[in-house]
């Protein structure tokens, strides 16, 4: 039993796998805290939708694919932001258009040019077949991000959660937004070759959502946030072992899983909580004096 | 390059079918875009149109036709967003982002453990230019069925829309109508997804809504000019593509990008260039 | 309290618009307990305020006299029928506060007004001749039908809210529901708002307000209802708009000048308490009820 258990780690490319996963997973779930709160879910999935053109491109003329896919996510945004701007167009909408169309054109060069990268691979990731050059890029973004989001959370906080007041006290917002959209498409460039373009928007939620759910206290919830997309990630990469495929959907299938229990029995904030906060509150009104009402008001 | 050149592609019986197809579902998918634009639900259509793989896999084990399970599934992931979303503090685009990736996801796993002869590639993709013949016909059904029932129920749905209260003060049951929109949704999903594929249904829920939007300001008239746009773009993006040999799918959402910036720039009221000379106007105005 | 208590006069006519919110307690999702144990009955022919400060639950309030929430405890009926009875009945119009529209939405004030109409359409919500005559007699009436094709959008302040006060006229409710109607408002719709509701109150409406702005309160309602989280105090505006109900209902937030004039020639006891939000004075006497009130452009005179 133990022997088998053991066995995904007595191959080289599932130590990486899971390593590489539990490095991704980490840095995604602290930058989910500020995706949560931000209500930056779609763009989340934009922007690793819309990395597809560049990874296309970056292939094509053989330039790494960290470099095509970034140049493609931020060019997506800056369209992003102009034509908000410019029409009357909602927000959401906006991200849908561009990042759709960023998408289509990626799905139209690469059946128009067809080369070694498959459409599939890009949309459902393939840790467990992924080259040392790919491993080589992925870490140093991570690195780079995990860098950036430790010296600079504090400002990023406050200008998730207020960015008037972030503006008010000197801060740079319109620098800080420009900050998390690059951050935002690094991750999900990273985090593409895990789980793939349709799963990074999972990796980029679930766990900010999940902590959400368990505390008051950002530090906190940076803290589990991050840990448990490590922990998460890596066990999936482990399981999809076993499943043999898609370590994406093990992944993404246990942090659903974790963030559900969150949902349910969360001591404060969940919902069997909640149930038992409203039955308490009214039962103290109720029994204390004020709640009565007021004697006079019968019959108007 | 010669007219018989140019009319080739209306030789072949696929590429007509394909056109055809290709023209139904996108102006179902447009007339709802209409309502999703509205209503700041862009990424409801994304959701959805995810969350059918799950049902896709258990209707292929256990043998039902595809599209009832995808229907179903698509309607569990709207539904079950909206409960947690009531009872729970995040907002709602992180727990629709939260339950549609779930979904998908155990889809992808549960695929891996059936041996299936549906490709995965096409359902992400879509399969326009070799679609089958009983497929062909569960899209038709689904497209026309949702396209009646919105014939008779699109008014009680944009009130609801637009403001649910009074859509209450006036008796109307909104439970249910929110219910049938989900449920007409999904149901364009499950006609879309065998033409283009998931990813681009998307685009097709998004895009022609937009254009409407920004060519009126009457919601009958947005309509029109949103399912106009789009079987346009169907006809003439299945067409482009036979020349091209690209995917089709892309190639039509392509075209509907195109006019979009096209109605960005030009249109008559709230196009970019009107906009400014309207500008420039006042300022002259001004300085006179 | 029992059930009984509430039990309606069958003779009285106006008895089928009486409104009995009965010991109701509302919690949302998240466990918070917005309203609890709230009592009052209103009829007909009143125009009546609801008045608490920001966060007491008067919009909690009002989406519960719709239905859009359900009472964990208590009940609401509408001249002794359950709400959503009422409502197939298109018994309530409901006018939204700014905030909750859309204004970007594609549709023209006909349109709007015409949504009032729906619940007498056929199930294509096709408008028949006598809906079309409505609506339009309807913007006559708030004097906004020169504006009917506008996109709802381009509109100032006080024309929105006449365009959605035109719908509650055309959905012929007998209760309106208003939620802070004046804020955003300039004083001429406001006295627009208050006269039409005034006319509705002599025909034997039932008005229901909801306003953090107390200095227009005496001058158009003649019952009040003071909530914060429960009813505070609810009756006739003369003995509930109490210098001792609003300090209790709006504590600190409200500015309290005692003035005293004991040393006046005639000797009698002259104190005089001021309870202000900065922006429309109240003044009371000595027993606490309201002995002069000042708002802007609505009766300047009156209050000299
Ligand atoms: N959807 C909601 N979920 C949880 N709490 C809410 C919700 N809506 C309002 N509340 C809370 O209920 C209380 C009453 O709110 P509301 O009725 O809107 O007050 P008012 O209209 O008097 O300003 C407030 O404390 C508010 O925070
Ligand atoms: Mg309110």
């Amino acid at each position: 039993m133990i022997e088998l258990l053991l066995t995904p780690l007595h191959y080289e490319y599932m130590i990486k796998a899971i390593v590489v996963s539990g490095v991704i997973g980490g840095v995604c779930g602290l930058l989910s805290c500020f995706v949560t709160l931000k209500g930056w879910s779609l763009m989340g999935d934009a922007l690793s939708h819309a990395i597809v053109p560049g990874v296309a491109v970056a292939y094509l003329v053989g330039l790494p694919f960290a470099l095509g896919a970034f140049a493609s996510g931020l060019l997506a945004a800056v369209v992003m932001g102009v034509v908000k701007s410019k029409t009357r167009i909602r927000e959401d909408a906006v991200i849908g258009i561009v990042f759709t169309t960023f998408f289509a054109a990626g799905v139209l060069m690469i059946s128009l040019f067809p080369s070694n990268i498959s459409l599939k691979t890009i949309v459902l990731g393939n840790i467990l077949g992924i080259a040392d050059s790919d491993i080589i890029q992925m870490l140093a973004i991570s690195a780079v991000a995990l860098l950036v989001l430790v010296l600079k959370w504090k400002d990023l906080l406050l200008f998730a959660f207020d960015p008037n007041q972030a503006q008010s006290i000197g801060l740079n917002t319109t620098r800080l937004n420009l900050m998390l959209l690059i951050l935002l498409a690094a991750t999900a460039v990273a985090a593409l070759q895990a789980v793939g373009a349709v799963l990074v928007i999972a990796m980029l939620v679930t766990p900010g959502a999940t902590a959400y759910q368990l505390t008051d206290r950002f530090g906190r919830m940076m803290l589990l946030a991050c840990g448990m997309g490590i922990v998460t990630s890596m066990l999936g990469a482990y399981i999809s072992y076993f499943l043999n495929g898609s370590t994406g959907g093990c992944i993404v299938c246990l942090q659903t899983l974790v963030f559900l229990m969150a949902f349910f029995f969360a001591p404060k904030y969940g919902i069997v909580a909640a149930r038992r906060k409203a039955r308490r509150t009214t039962d103290a009104l109720l029994i204390s004096g004020d709640a009565h009402p007021v004697p006079a008001l019968r019959g108007l | 390059m010669n007219l018989s050149y140019l009319i080739e592609p209306f030789q072949y019986r696929f590429m007509v079918e394909a056109m055809l197809m290709a023209a139904l579902v996108g102006g179902t998918c447009a007339v709802l875009s209409c309502y999703l634009v509205l209503k700041g639900w862009s990424l409801m259509g994304d959701a959805v149109s995810h969350a059918v793989l799950p049902g896709i896999v258990l209707a292929y084990i256990v043998g039902a036709p595809l599209a009832v399970g995808a229907f179903l599934a698509g309607l569990l992931c709207a539904s079950g967003t909206g409960w947690i979303t009531n009872h729970s503090r995040l907002k709602g685009d992180a727990v629709m982002g939260v339950v549609f990736t779930g979904l998908f996801a155990l889809g992808l796993v549960m695929f891996t453990k059936v041996t299936t002869d549906v490709h995965l590639n096409h359902i992400l993709f879509g399969s326009l230019l070799g679609i089958e013949r009983s497929d062909m016909l569960q899209a038709v059904i689904a497209a026309t069925l949702t396209l009646v029932i919105l014939a008779v129920v699109r008014k009680d749905i944009l009130l609801y829309l637009f403001d649910a209260n009074q859509a209450r003060a006036v008796g109307l049951n909104t439970t249910f109508l929110h219910y049938l929109f989900l449920a007409l949704l999904s149901l364009t999903i499950v006609a879309a997804l065998q033409a283009v594929g998931i990813i681009l249904t998307v685009a097709m829920l998004i895009v022609p809504g937009c254009i409407g939007l920004l060519l009126s300001d009457r919601f009958g008239r947005m309509t029109a000019i949103a399912s106009g746009a789009a079987i346009f773009s169907a006809i003439a993006g299945t067409y482009l593509s036979y020349f091209l040999n690209g995917e089709t799918g892309a190639c039509i959402v392509l075209t509907q990008a195109i006019i979009l910036t096209l109605a960005a720039l030009f249109g008559p009221k709230y196009g970019i260039l009107f906009r400014a000379r309207a500008a420039r106007r006042a300022a002259a105005g001004r300085e006179q | 309290m029992s059930h009984g208590s509430t039990k309606l006069n069958k003779n009285d006519i106006s008895s089928e618009i009486d409104l009995h919110v009965n010991e109701v307690t509302v919690a949302y999702n998240n466990g918070h307990v917005a309203l609890f144990d709230t009592t009052f009955d209103l009829g007909a022919g009143t125009i009546c305020a609801l008045v608490g400060v920001n966060g007491s639950g008067k919009s909690t309030l009002f989406k519960t006299i719709m239905g859009f929430l359900t009472p964990t405890r208590g009940s609401v009926t509408i001249g002794g029928k359950p709400v959503q009875v009422a409502q197939k009945q298109n018994m309530v119009a409901y006018i939204p506060q700014a905030e909750d529209v859309d204004w970007a939405f594609p549709v023209s004030v006909m349109d709007v007004v015409l949504m009032g109409r729906y619940g007498y359409m056929n199930f294509l919500r096709i408008p028949r001749a006598t809906d079309l005559e409505i609506a339009i007699e309807s913007l006559r009436r708030v004097n906004m039908l020169d504006y009917k094709e506008r996109q709802i959008g381009e509109l100032s302040g006080g024309q929105k809210k006449r365009v959605f006060l035109a719908r509650a006229l055309a959905q012929r409710g007998r209760i309106v529901l208003l939620d802070e109607p004046f804020s955003g408002v300039d004083v001429q719709t406001e006295a627009a708002i208050i006269e039409l509701l005034r006319e509705l109150r002599a025909d034997e409406h039932l008005i229901l307000v909801s306003t953090h702005d107390l200095g227009l309160v005496p001058s158009f309602c003649d019952q009040v209802v003071i909530i914060n989280r429960t009813v505070l105090a609810a009756g006739p505006t003369h003995d509930t708009f109490t210098q001792e109900n609003l300090a209790r209902a709006f504590g600190g937030t409200l500015r309290d000048l005692r003035i005293d004039h004991t040393d006046a020639p005639d000797g009698t006891s002259n104190e005089f308490r001021v309870l202000s939000d900065d922006e429309e004075p109240l003044i009371f006497g000595h027993d606490g009820r309201l002995v002069d009130h000042w708002h802007p452009g609505i009766d300047e005179e009156e209050s000299k």
